[in-house]
């Protein structure tokens, strides 16, 4: 009888252990990204070169964010030259690229990974010759090989787009999540966000979590599945748009749309369409314009003044009334509202 | 005591017919596949219910047209990993030429199977002439056509499906019967026709089992290649435009990784990388045990890594479930070489 006894006691000790270890792991997330970098051993003079080390370049998103990143270099004369190279999605490439850009003599490097630790003994080896880098887009990393951050919070979006959800739920019912490829930062981030969010709404029941792939055809089949598997649900928690239009034309097909209350998705062409027709959704945006923070970010640390590790693009939610304005129906859904200038779209 | 010559005296005559007459051979596939709906029926009921089913041969059309192609390839002793690709590029194109105009989709349909015909057309030529392995051949070509994709889309899927276009595709005859699974469906029945009562059919089991033989018969090898790589192209591309149908706006990578499932579905309904086996009957029933399994495990509500955990496991006892009973029959065969005829051949 003791033996069992002390396991539980000893599991609970455990737990309760954990529980401020996880703030604990907030709280130095949130520390490192408000860390300041001094940034005078990367000071240059003018002009520069920046290298664009793209661990992909086939989604429409990314191919916002780089031309963000191509409008705001063309703002600055100092900036004399943009180089992008692209690793499809290989990492052994991603690393050849920019060793390639250190050849090349950039002056600053801005990169998205296709695998994080991978390109870490190459981006120190751009640091250690003095060309600072700056992680571009969905994640925060703090290592010694990244120089600074212009991101998007996947845990401010998930509570952002969780909390509408409930809002819009007035506070309880039966959901689902769609979430992006398991095991990504996104996926994970997103889900630890909605689970926290519904520590305060005790009303709210997950009934299931899937991964569509950031894939509307695949969200769609396991959607058509999870309609079979619950007689009713009440919500989704999609913050993807792509994923979200799936979603919805599957309850759509059941003749079940009208039972269902929708997130809101981000600022995928096609969700807003769907958002415009159905007025219903609305979007917490994941800003494509973290690519022209990005460059800024670069230039002043080519500056030589401090910066912070982490510049946080902050997503905004933007309600169902107000989503004509940024709508754009007559290009294709695969297609992003942004602030670039009509002659810096995507042609 | 009976000796072993004796042994298949003792049993019942019927079962010995029924194994002798190569049902169970032909239909191994087939048999699994029942048994699987069966327990996946015993797990939702779901799978008894007709909308549900026919949704799932939906959702594999875009997938099983191309398998389809792959099929008459691997008869003929070939492969065609360029499928995925040419689904991929397929979907874009018809969604640019479209251009949200109803007036553009016979003209947006027609270019797009005409290139796809035309990439497999460049397969076959390639294959025929160059007589490289059909493996890397069609591997290069995947990873052209994927770069071709994102070149002419810039890596955003431009174009804008036209009204009208999806509605058909997903419009249920009856209420009950997707336009694009019935589509899937005719495309098999054809092909299946086709593999069994033409000559170009047979040719394709000719060369596939024998090559020298079939040279030696005066068969013109090189245009039959190139002709099964034009239609297994035709068919990724009638794949693309199935996907596009279904999920209503292309991505530049829509397609990839189709091409595993199409040969997953292939080999597993009984056609073999060595040619000359196989058929496309099979092939219908490998695709739809795959997605069975997937379903299943998915309407289960299992966790996602439990998810793929069971997928995985189905498969590979489907497998071997067909692998058992085609061997039994291979037994039975040896045991009575006069009635054996010739594996999977129509």
């Amino acid at each position: 009888m003791k033996t069992p006894l002390t396991a539980i006691c000893a599991a609970l000790v455990l737990i309760v252990a954990a529980l401020p270890l996880t703030s604990l792991a907030q709280g130095v997330e949130a520390a490192r990204v408000q860390e300041t970098v001094a940034t005078a051993r990367f000071k240059k003079a003018a002009p520069y070169r920046v290298g664009v080390a793209a661990g992909y370049l086939s989604n429409s998103w990314v191919v916002f964010c780089l031309q963000h990143i191509r409008y705001e270099a063309a703002r600055h004369k100092e900036i004399s030259e943009v180089l992008v190279t692209d690793a499809g999605f290989n990492p052994g490439k991603q690393v050849a690229d920019i060793e390639d850009l250190i050849s090349k003599n950039v002056n600053l490097i801005l990169y998205w990974p296709v695998d994080e630790k991978a390109i870490q003994p190459a981006l120190e080896k751009a640091v250690v010759k003095g060309i600072p880098t700056v992680n571009t887009g969905g994640g925060f990393t703090y290592s010694p090989g990244t120089v600074a951050n212009a991101f998007i919070d996947q845990v401010v979006l998930g509570d952002m787009v969780a909390r509408q959800l409930f809002k819009d739920m007035r506070g309880k019912g039966k959901i689902v999540a769609m979430l992006p490829i398991a095991g990504t930062t996104a996926a994970v981030d997103q889900l630890a966000a909605l689970r926290t969010a519904m520590k305060e709404f005790s009303q709210i029941e997950l009934l299931s979590a899937e991964y569509g792939d950031w894939n509307r055809a695949k969200a769609k089949q396991i959607t058509e599945n999870l309609l079979q598997r619950h007689p009713r649900i009440d919500g989704v928690f999609s913050p993807a748009g792509q994923m979200s239009i799936g979603v919805a034309e599957a309850f759509e097909e059941a003749g079940r749309l009208k039972e269902v209350v929708m997130s809101p998705g981000d600022e995928y062409n096609g969700w807003l369409k769907w958002v415009a027709k159905h007025k219903r959704g609305g979007a917490v945006t994941f800003p494509t314009r973290v690519g022209q923070e990005a460059v800024r970010l670069g230039l002043r640390i080519l500056n030589g003044e401090p910066v912070k590790r982490g510049l946080a693009v902050p997503s905004e939610y933007i309600s169902p009334a107000s989503i004509t304005r940024y709508v754009e129906p007559t290009r294709p859904d695969d297609w992003w509202a942004s602030t670039l200038p009509e002659e810096w779209k995507p042609k | 005591m009976s000796t072993e010559a004796e042994r298949p005296r003792v049993r019942p005559a019927a079962i010995v017919s029924w194994l002798n007459a190569g049902w169970v051979e032909r239909s191994a596939i087939w048999v699994v596949l029942v048994a699987l709906l069966g327990v996946a029926a015993l797990c939702s009921d779901a799978f008894l219910q007709p909308s549900y089913l026919f949704n799932m041969v939906r959702q594999a059309a875009p997938v099983g047209v191309a398998a389809i192609g792959v099929t008459l390839v691997m008869v003929m002793g070939g492969v065609d990993l360029s499928v995925g690709a040419v689904i991929s590029l397929a979907a874009v194109v018809a969604a640019v030429l479209m251009d949200g105009q109803a007036g553009n989709i016979g003209y947006a349909l027609a270019a797009t199977l005409t290139i796809g015909a035309a990439i497999g057309f460049a397969n076959g030529v390639l294959i025929a002439w160059n007589r490289g392995s059909p493996f890397i051949l069609t591997l290069g070509t995947a990873v052209a056509v994927y770069g071709l994709t994102q070149i002419y889309s810039g890596g955003t899927a431009r174009g804008i499906v036209a009204p009208g276009f999806r509605e058909f595709f997903n419009e249920r005859i009856g209420g009950l019967v997707p336009v694009l699974a019935l589509l899937f469906l005719a495309a098999a029945t054809i092909a299946a026709l086709v593999q069994r009562t033409t000559r170009f059919g047979r040719s394709l089991y000719l060369v596939g089992s024998n090559p020298r033989a079939a040279r030696l018969a005066g068969l013109r090898a090189a245009r039959l290649t190139v002709t099964t790589y034009t239609l297994s192209g035709l068919l990724a591309a009638l794949g693309g435009i199935a996907l596009l149908a279904r999920s209503g706006v292309s991505s530049t990578f829509a397609g990839r990784g189709f091409e595993f499932d199409a040969l997953a579905a292939v080999v597993l309904g009984g056609t073999t990388f060595e040619g000359g086996r196989g058929g496309v009957g099979g092939t219908v029933a490998g695709l739809l045990v795959l997605f069975v399994a997937f379903n299943l495990v998915n309407i289960l509500g299992l966790n996602y890594n439990v998810q793929r955990l069971v997928a995985g496991v189905i498969i590979i006892v489907a497998s071997a479930a067909y692998t058992y009973l085609t061997s039994r029959r291979l037994t039975e065969s040896r045991l009575w070489p006069s009635h054996h005829t010739s594996e999977g051949a129509p």
